[in-house]
């Protein structure tokens, strides 16, 4: 599963150039845009300059009319016809210049232009100037010499002639425009495709992403259900051994019961019983007195218990260097009838008749129980 | 105060005006222009006249185009006329008033154009398409190339030459002092200056 750190780096990274590819078309996009703002610009300034000179040549030969007619009939309406013509043209020819005032070519074209409208402008003047003296002759010879219709109609060649031109400008801007268009269009769509297969790369990362977090959590939640399954067996099997715990406590419990009975019980007996009865450990120290040795010992019986055997009884006639007692222990060997003496508290000494038993617990011998008959009491 | 019923009350006079106009209207009765129509002389010696005062005379006016200026007294009378009508009078009258005016003629895409008056005491100008709006002068500064830029917008146009340009009731003469054009670099914008008169009028 890859980690999740690199899914995000490469997530980072894919839309960053989804950003940049999108800003990159933005930018493409605002650019085409300001170039088509500025051709459109363009397009309306040629087809002005068009209309314009066509303008001029529509006036003109309004004006030229006019100007006929008033000529012939002095009215006062032609006249005005007249001067809004020739008002009309200056118009035009003022827009024409200004429109190409940045372009000497044009500019030049159109000052040309410009002065055959001056000479026509000048000829109009003089004839009016004739008409209102009253020179009839002078205006007829000043008309017959005009060669105005060969003039109007060289203007109106180079009217055309620039018309033309500009036309053909216009075509060439409307083509640049198209490919202009064309390349905006192919770099959107470009751009286009290339941030949808990005995206696309992007929504795979995160799918892929997304499944292997799924796979994770299934493989977590099936760990999860195994351990619980375990914990719920292994509790079971606690609580088995706990309950069987219980029993076997139970039952050692009461087997201890029984044994502390028993104890008791053979403490009872050996209570009970009139010989003087001593138990001792294997290293004849004495561990259990009975009533009868108390009393003849004395003393009371927790006071001879951890005392050694040979403290209390002493086998008549045994040298010092020599301890049957310890060997018939050792031996595992009874030792009966046995004479020996007993000495109590206040010193005396009396006979007795000493048995040893070892004590036997799995065939080892770990202690052995004295039995002592008295012979005689030794009065004071 | 006592009470004189003798003083009639002014509000209830122009209450009683204001429905009487009301349902002469619903009537279909229009009286004539020249009844209620504004006249050259009274735009002249209005004492309070200004840009504004000026626009509120030809709220009612109505749009009909005119190939020529129409004479003064006749776009008065019939209170119809076009951009060039409404901005050459309002040259006219508010110049007289020590306004200083300036005529400009906006030629847009399609061969079409408009014309307007521009007061440079209220930095605006006065567009005959907005006589009956509240706001009849729109601000503009005295840049040329602004003025046209913001009446093509008006109109959702573009632009390709403006002009400023002097008009003369008495002849009927348009004269241009100065046109650029859109396509030109906004720096070669000459200040307009009086202009020789062209070579091409003819009177």
């Amino acid at each position: 599963m890859p980690s999740p750190d690199r899914t995000f780096r490469w997530l980072l990274t894919f839309l960053v150039i989804v950003a940049a590819v999108l800003l990159g078309v933005v930018g493409v996009t605002l650019r085409e845009a300001s170039r088509s703002v500025a051709t459109a610009a363009w397009v309306n300034h040629t087809h002005a300059l068009r209309a314009e000179a066509a303008g001029i040549l529509a006036s003109l030969h309004g004006a030229e009319a006019a100007l006929r007619t008033y000529l012939v009939t002095g009215d006062a309406r032609a006249q005005a016809d007249y001067r809004a013509a020739f008002s009309d043209l200056a118009e035009h020819a003022d827009v024409a210049k200004a429109l190409t005032r940045l372009e000497p070519a044009d500019s030049a074209k159109i000052t040309r232009l410009e002065e055959l409208l001056v000479r026509r402008a000048d000829l109009a003047r003089e004839l009016i100037r004739m008409r209102q003296g009253g020179s009839d002759s002078d205006l007829r010879a000043l008309l017959a010499t005009d060669a105005g219709s060969e003039a109007v109609h060289e203007i109106g060649r180079l009217v055309e002639r620039f018309r033309q031109e500009q036309a053909e400008r216009l075509a060439e801007r409307d083509r640049a425009s198209y490919l202009q268009a064309q390349t905006t269009r192919w770099t959107v769509l470009t751009a286009l495709v290339l941030d949808l297969l990005l995206l696309a790369g992007a929504a795979g990362l995160i799918r892929d992403d997304l499944r292997a977090r799924q796979r994770a959590a299934t493989a977590m939640q099936q760990a999860n259900e195994h351990l619980e399954t375990r914990v719920r067996e292994r509790t079971a099997e606690l609580m088995t051994a706990n309950a069987a715990l219980k029993g076997q406590s139970l039952e050692d419990r009461w087997a201890r019961l029984a044994l502390e009975h028993q104890l008791h019980y053979n403490h009872l007996i050996i209570d009970a019983v009139s010989e003087l009865a001593i138990v001792v450990t294997k290293s004849l120290n004495i561990t259990r007195v009975n009533p009868a040795v108390a009393h003849l010992a004395g003393c009371a019986a927790s006071g001879l218990v951890g005392r050694p055997l040979g403290a209390l009884v002493a086998l008549a006639g045994t040298p010092a260097e020599d301890d049957p007692l310890a060997r018939a222990l050792k031996e595992g060997r009874d030792l009966r009838d046995r004479p020996a003496l007993l000495a109590d508290q206040a010193g005396r000494c009396h006979p007795v008749t000493f048995n040893l038993f070892p004590l036997r617990d799995g065939g080892k011998v770990v202690g052995g129980v004295v039995t002592l008959r008295v012979r005689a009491i030794t009065s004071t | 105060m006592r009470f004189n019923p003798s003083i009639p009350d002014p509000s209830r006079l122009v209450w009683r005006s204001a429905w009487l106009v009301l349902l002469l209207g619903l009537g279909g009765f229009t009286p004539p222009a020249s009844a209620w129509a504004v006249t050259h002389s009274a735009l002249l010696g209005d004492s309070r006249m200004n840009p504004k005062r000026f626009a509120n005379y030809f709220a009612n006016f109505r749009f009909e185009y005119h190939p020529e200026v129409q004479p003064v007294d006749s776009f008065l009378r019939a209170e119809r006329g076009d951009c060039d009508d409404y901005a050459i009078l309002a040259d006219e009258v508010l110049r007289r008033r020590q306004f200083n005016t300036m005529l400009v003629h906006v030629r847009l895409a399609g061969a079409t154009a408009h014309a307007v008056c521009y007061v440079e005491q209220s930095r605006a100008y006065l567009d005959y398409n907005n006589r009956n709006v509240f706001f009849t002068l729109s601000r503009s500064s005295s840049s040329l190339r602004e003025i046209a830029t913001r009446v093509a917008d008006s109109l959702e146009a573009s632009w390709t030459t403006a002009s400023i340009f002097l008009y003369a009731y008495a002849t009927g003469e348009k004269r241009m002092l100065l046109t650029i054009a859109r396509t030109d670099p906004p720096g070669t914008d000459r200040a307009a200056e009086p202009a020789p008169v062209s070579r091409l009028l003819v009177n």
